[in-house]
């Protein structure tokens, strides 16, 4: 009988290889809010969970159901909700079942603290792809040390709780700062245990996305040393590993990178895009710079895809500086700088910045010590 | 056990699928639970499986769908049920298609 049928399970889909071809939207992020209910210490986004003028800014129910149409059809096969705390709002139901009635694969970011069981019913019913919690830490004092809201550990227990008795498929992630440095052991030995998927760390805090001076300093403050930061991907085996790994596709000869002036040498916009709670659309989810916005209530997604994107892609450096240093160093892939990150550190999307020169150079002694080849 | 499926009766795509076309590539997204047997499951379909699939309707019966095909493609009808059997059965079986008039 002729095989009518091919059923693969996702890594497997033999589009991705097709839609890797050329550029062709896979996913893209949908900050629904930026309100969050936890006040994290290190957080980009963070707006209070009650603001209202903030509140009005969202893009409304019928705005997200137009922007996730268009985005299914220019061929998004995947998104993930994400925020801010995606379910303070309370029309966080409709935004998913939208998602899913368009036949996307969703993904939801979620600190767990506001899960109840209607959130169990919808996701039983209509599976997500996954759920990745954010763990800030596993006891009481660490967690909410980093959250800044009492009662925020026993309510992110319970909805986690809530999650695993229903088996609802979780991932988890951490990110690695000042507060829950010494609790980091216990807070990747937790996740593991509570899932069979991944978990991972992030030890890298990004700046405000509003550029907020005040939050930007309590940010700084909370940022691990490039010490630190080497050291806690060294105790984590499986993550070293990979770096070491691919240690000589990572760490170019001197003189081999090309110089050029073209600022994005990054996938942004290749294949996926974010939108923030406002509307506006952006390359990737750190890339705030006002040049590299553009308003989705004042244009159709395809604009921004098919013309917008190819034009933040073509900006160019004239930063002699930037050009000769980041652009032609052999250790770029171990550094944390892009266009958008050098923007929130200094406002400029070409400028370096010390703090990530110092990271890749104590990666690069960290491998470079562990192959003996220094 | 294979499903059952006869000429006489209708089969239309379940609500709990959706299917789209992506990069030039006709798959069926399985929207909510109980579609498929395994998690993270997307469906594709040969372009057979796809002319049949266009004309599924809660309004017309498998033989109604056959015979559109067969004088569409102008091909032999017997072969074309057949087709029409088979791929319905293997939908069937994993959900994506349900029969109406059935509880």
């Amino acid at each position: 009988m002729a095989d009518f049928v091919n059923s693969k399970q996702l890594p497997d889909f033999r589009l991705w290889k097709k839609m890797r071809k050329g550029r062709q939207l896979v996913s893209f992020n949908l900050e629904v809010t930026a309100r969050c209910n936890n006040n994290c210490r290190h957080c980009y986004i963070h707006l209070p969970a009650k603001g209202g003028l903030v509140k009005k800014k969202e893009l409304t129910l019928p705005e997200i159901e137009g922007i996730v149409r268009q985005a299914a059809d220019l061929g998004a096969l995947w998104c993930l909700i994400t925020g801010g705390e995606p379910l303070v709002r309370k029309d966080f139901s409709e935004i998913y079942l939208c998602l899913k009635r368009k036949g996307l694969l969703v993904s939801v970011f979620t600190n767990a603290t506001l899960i109840r069981q209607p959130h169990i019913d919808l996701f039983k019913k209509y599976p997500p792809r996954d759920i990745e919690v954010t763990v800030y830490g596993v006891t009481e004092k660490t967690y909410e040390a980093v959250s800044r809201v009492k009662g925020s550990f026993r309510a992110f227990m319970r909805g986690l709780d809530l999650l695993l008795k229903n088996r609802i498929r979780v991932r988890f992630k951490t990110m690695a700062l000042r507060t829950n440095l010494r609790e980091l052991p216990q807070i990747s030995e937790f996740c593991r245990q509570r899932t069979k998927d991944y978990f991972r760390f992030d030890p890298f805090l990004h700046l405000r996305f509003d550029g907020d001076p005040v939050r930007n300093r309590e940010i700084r403050s909370e940022r691990l040393s490039p010490g630190e930061v080497v050291a806690v991907e060294r105790a984590d085996e499986e993550r070293f590993g990979a770096l070491e790994k691919n240690c000589d596709k990572l760490i170019f000869s001197e003189g081999a990178q090309k110089s050029c002036d073209h600022l994005f040498h990054c996938g942004a916009g290749n294949g996926s895009f974010s939108v923030s709670y406002d509307g506006s659309f952006r390359l990737c989810a750190s890339l705030w710079h006002p040049d590299c916005l553009y308003d989705l209530r004042k244009g159709t997604l395809k604009e921004a895809w098919e013309k917008f994107v190819p034009a933040v892609r073509d900006m160019r450096s004239r930063n002699k500086t930037f050009l000769t240093k980041c652009r032609v160093c052999p250790i770029i892939n171990l550094c944390l700088w892009c266009p958008a990150h050098a923007h929130l550190e200094s406002g400029k999307m070409d400028r370096p910045v010390e703090f990530f020169c110092d990271v890749a150079y104590a990666r690069r002694e960290a491998l470079l010590g562990n192959n003996g080849k220094k | 056990m294979e499903s059952q499926v006869f000429l006489n009766k209708v089969y239309a795509p379940s609500g709990d699928v959706v299917a789209r076309e992506v990069a030039g590539e006709f798959i069926i997204v399985p929207i909510a639970s109980g579609v498929g047997d395994m998690e993270d499951e997307i469906f594709s379909l040969n372009e057979t499986g796809k002319s049949i699939w266009d004309k599924l309707s809660p309004a017309k019966s498998l033989k109604d769908v056959a015979r559109e095909l067969s004088v569409e493609f102008e091909g032999p009808l017997a072969k074309i049920e057949k087709d029409c059997v088979g791929l319905v059965q293997e939908l069937l079986k994993r959900k994506i298609v349900i029969e109406k008039g059935k509880k």
